[in-house]
């Protein structure tokens, strides 16, 4: 596996720091609040939300991946562009891949799947981790960002699909008084400010489970 | 009175801090000071925009509301009565009807007493409702962050079932004052911080989560449905008004202008009647609780963007024909330029502010109202607006006043 | 870090990096492409079977079930707006026909004639669905849009033999507002449609979604339920309804195929 690094030959703590901490305690959308545009967009779905969550990772990996292969040989002076060609050039196949497979669901994310390209956290670390780091580390980090961000996404789409819709990825778990149930759809959930109010509780609660990610003011 | 007081005194030094119960400070000092006249009295700002004394000035706002309470009690009734069809008195159902076969009260639209009972059921759960939850969450917050308890939150709980149709499910107004309370209030650190009335908070929630059960021609008239006679409409005047596909003035002819006044019309629970929110105006300017400039801010820019939108006319919205005069006495507009605008958290505390805040909040919504066909009844939309601009328009005046200053001192 | 640094390889790892970039676009982009082209077409003919009852709406259905149906019992043809005829079937092939596209090419369309709808452009074919039952027409699936409150409805409109009468009807792309004008998307409300007449007895595209609840098709075929809380989408349906059944959409055709002029 290459994600082994050659220096100890084992999965070690830095390999797995470089995996977990952006899941949790450095997650790109709770703590750096980076990548908020899309998260707003496409969480209306679980389905949504776990296809874009599955871009945004295949994206951040791979891209770490090849910036870092490249890092050794990239002039100074194109770094970014490099990186944002790399990166667009993922994007644009990911893009293709989902239109000749899952073409209904790639209509609903429309614009936003090609909007990965401008998504920080990809850009982010490809050039703050991958072009100072080896590849397989480079590659665990795309990875575990990339899973940091699709975690939070799955979360906002949980709430915004059972509160909004009364179902989850698909199934019907509150029975909506219009067809027979009981439960009333929340219409907020449906729109794209109850995203942002579902990041901002998400946030809240990570900064109360963790004191020290507040600021001192 | 003096057991009472003695109660009080003898639990007092269990609430202070090191006492047993010093986490529940919050609550005895709200209970404290509701019946006893508190040992200090708040001499400085209370808060951080404005130094009258807060419980009074809270007061007073309750008590310029208290024309509009009645007015929607009354309405509701009123409105109800009228809609019944007489032949189907037997058809109604649920606790309401029941509370009246058993007191006795009838469905007499010409009888005052019976409107205002049969609004007052109405009216009266859902501003327990909103007290009970708000004021759980109120106490929830005082107890955990150990602040106050505010009377702020005294108007709040009144302004927001006023803002509410009568037929309001009371599990979505509590949902409604929770967010109000919870998201636009307390989040950002409780009253005097938050830059969103948190009433109209609540009430945005409401519209963009439940609109159908907040919005439309079905829910303003309690009686709408079954029960109702043959061709009512139910709607306000405001969607009557919107729906116009003749000219203004033809359209128009038909309709009463004072009756609209009055408020004996369709509409939230409060908000019908200008010329109780008029008065409640005029209590506020009087005992200068409420800001004069912000109210005639209001009204000037209604009538400059109403007489814009008349001088630049159309032919296929009939509503740029609108005089301003309509525009003042139809949906929120005077409710929202009495109560709402003028709260002084969340309004501007410069002066000169106060006129623009005011002239924005006007134009915005004869703006809103002709331009997007979406959202007729804006103006809760709107003043929500202006208060996430109103830090920005004192944070400019504050530097323009300093910067000419600076100039003054170098000249 | 000097070699790095040098204009000339500057420029060399530039060129090289955009030729891998694009060749792994193209590859993706061109091996992709029929894949891409199905899936669209599945989509709308999908759509096409849902409005005309043959497919459950939410079923779900692959490329093969689609074809299977097209290939026995549906026959798609042309039809040209100002005369209202079928256009000869080896002209072109219909199925691959894009109305869509075909309104925005300045050589396929026309201005539209001034309506309510919002309608701005009108391609000068129109594509209709036959259904076949038996070697003869039992529906027909037009399509329909329109401007609704935040952006332009797209449907299908599934028609009966008799050229009068609604079978079903689907809006499979709309920008209404979730849970109000959303609803039109909603198959309850769709199916509220079944039954309804598009046209009055003179002939005039009247059908109507009114405010309130309408009586069942056979006391009150002019009106279908309206959509609490949204009177504009509701308006926005009616209108758009009402073009496409009018002299400026397929009421020509329409017209003459009731009076047997056009037949398969």
């Amino acid at each position: 596996m290459s994600a082994i690094s050659p220096a100890t030959g084992a999965f070690g703590k830095r390999e797995r720091a470089a995996l977990l901490d952006p899941i949790l305690t450095n997650n790109p959308i709770g703590v750096q609040v980076l990548g908020i545009c899309s998260a707003l967009a496409v969480t209306t779905r679980i389905d949504k939300a776990l296809v874009m969550g599955a871009g945004v990772i295949l994206v951040t990996m791979l891209a770490n991946l090849a910036v870092s292969l490249v890092r050794n040989h990239t002039p100074g002076s194109i770094r970014i562009i490099v990186q944002l060609a790399i990166i667009a050039s993922l994007v644009i196949v990911f893009d293709q891949v989902l239109k000749a497979t899952l073409y209904e669901l790639s209509l609903e994310l429309s614009v936003f799947v090609g909007l990965i390209i401008t998504n920080c956290i990809v850009m982010g670390r490809a050039e703050g981790y991958a072009m100072s780091n080896p590849p397989g580390l480079s590659l665990l980090d795309g990875l575990g960002n990339g899973l940091g961000y699709a975690l939070v996404l799955f979360l906002v789409a949980f709430f915004r699909e059972l509160f909004g819709a009364g179902k989850v990825l698909g199934f019907v778990v509150l029975p909506l008084a219009k067809d027979g149930g009981w439960y009333v759809p929340n219409g907020l959930m449906l729109l794209a400010p109850s995203g942002l109010l579902l990041i901002a509780g998400l946030i809240w609660l990570l900064r109360t489970l963790k004191p020290e990610l507040q600021e001192k003011d | 009175m003096k057991a009472l007081e003695n109660l009080l005194a003898r639990a007092a030094p269990h609430f202070e801090p090191g006492g047993r119960l010093s986490r529940f400070h919050a609550i005895f000092e709200a209970t404290d000071t509701f019946i006893m006249t508190p040992p200090s009295v708040t001499r400085g700002a209370s808060h951080v925009r404005d130094s009258i004394d807060l419980k009074r000035m809270m007061t007073i706002v309750v008590i310029a509301m208290l024309p509009c309470v009645f007015m929607a009690m009354y309405n509701t009734g009123l409105q109800a009565n009228m809609a019944l069809d007489p032949m189907k008195l037997a058809t109604l159902t649920g606790w309401r009807h029941e509370i009246m076969r058993a007191l006795g009260f009838g469905y007499d639209a010409r009888s005052l007493a019976q409107c205002l009972f049969h609004g007052s059921l109405y009216f009266l759960p859902l501003y327990a409702v909103t007290l009970a939850v708000g004021g759980f969450w109120e106490v929830l917050f005082a107890v955990v962050r150990r602040h106050e308890i505010n009377e702020g939150f005294l108007v709040t709980s009144m302004i927001f079932p006023l803002t509410l149709p009568a037929t309001a499910p009371l599990w979505q107004a509590a949902l409604g004052i929770t967010f109000g309370v919870v998201v636009a209030k307390e989040v950002f650190g409780g009253t005097g911080m938050n830059f969103l009335n948190p009433a109209l908070a609540g009430r945005a929630f409401m519209f963009f989560a439940y609109p159908a059960d907040i919005s439309g021609d079905t829910v303003w008239v309690a009686m709408y449905g079954v029960n109702a006679v043959d061709g009512f409409s139910g709607a306000t005047l405001l969607s009557t008004m919107r729906s116009f596909t003749t000219p203004f003035d033809e359209a128009s002819a038909s309709l009463s202008w004072a009756n609209a006044f009055l408020g004996f019309e369709p509409g939230s629970l409060g908000e019908t009647s200008a010329l109780a929110c008029l008065i409640g105006a005029a209590i506020l300017i009087v005992t200068k609780v409420g800001s004069w400039r912000i109210m005639a801010g209001v009204a000037l820019g209604t009538i400059a963007m109403a007489l814009l939108f008349n001088a630049i006319g159309s032919t296929t919205n009939h509503w740029f024909a609108m005089p301003f005069w309509w525009h003042m006495v139809l949906g929120g507009w005077a409710f929202g330029t009495a109560f709402m605008a003028t709260d002084p958290v969340t309004a501007p505390f410069t002066d000169r502010g106060r006129w623009i805040y005011g002239f924005g909040i006007g134009a915005l919504i004869v703006m809103i109202r002709v331009l997007n066909p979406a959202y007729p009844e804006s103006v809760f939309l709107v003043i929500l607006f202006m208060n996430v601009m109103s830090p920005l328009i004192d944070y400019f005046l504050v530097r323009g006043n300093i910067q000419r200053r600076k100039r003054r001192v170098q000249a | 870090m000097s070699r790095l640094d040098s204009p000339r390889y500057t420029f060399i790892f530039a060129t090289v990096m955009c030729v891998v970039c694009a060749a792994l676009v193209s590859v993706a982009a061109v091996s992709l492409a029929p894949r891409q082209k199905a899936n669209a077409r599945l989509y709308m003919e999908k759509n096409v079977l849902v409005a005309a009852g043959l497919v459950a709406p939410g079923q779900n259905v692959g490329l093969g079930d689609v074809e299977r149906v097209f290939q026995s019992d549906i026959k798609v043809r042309l039809v040209d707006f100002a005369t209202g005829k079928l256009v000869p079937e080896g002209e072109r092939n219909a199925r691959d026909y894009d109305q869509r596209a075909a309104r925005s090419d300045p050589a396929a369309s026309r201005e539209a004639p001034a309506n309510d709808a919002g309608i701005k452009r009108v391609a000068n074919r129109g594509v209709v669905y036959f259904v076949m039952k038996d070697g003869k027409v039992d529906q027909m699936v037009i399509s329909v849009e329109g401007l609704g409150m935040w952006g332009t409805i797209y449907g299908f409109l599934a028609l009966d033999k008799d050229a009068v009468t609604v079978r079903g009807i689907t809006y499979y792309d709309h920008r209404e507002t979730p849970g109000l004008g959303g609803e039109i998307g909603n198959p309850a409300w769709q199916a509220m449609w079944k039954g309804r007449r598009g046209y009055d007895d003179r002939g005039n595209a009247r059908i109507t979604v009114i405010k309130g609840q309408a009586g069942p098709p056979e006391t009150d075929p002019l009106s279908v339920d309206g959509l609490s809380g949204a009177t504009i989408t509701s308006n926005a349906v009616t209108r758009l309804m009402r073009f496409w059944l009018s002299e400026d959409g397929y009421g020509r055709f329409l017209n003459r195929f009731r009076e047997r002029k056009e037949v398969l």
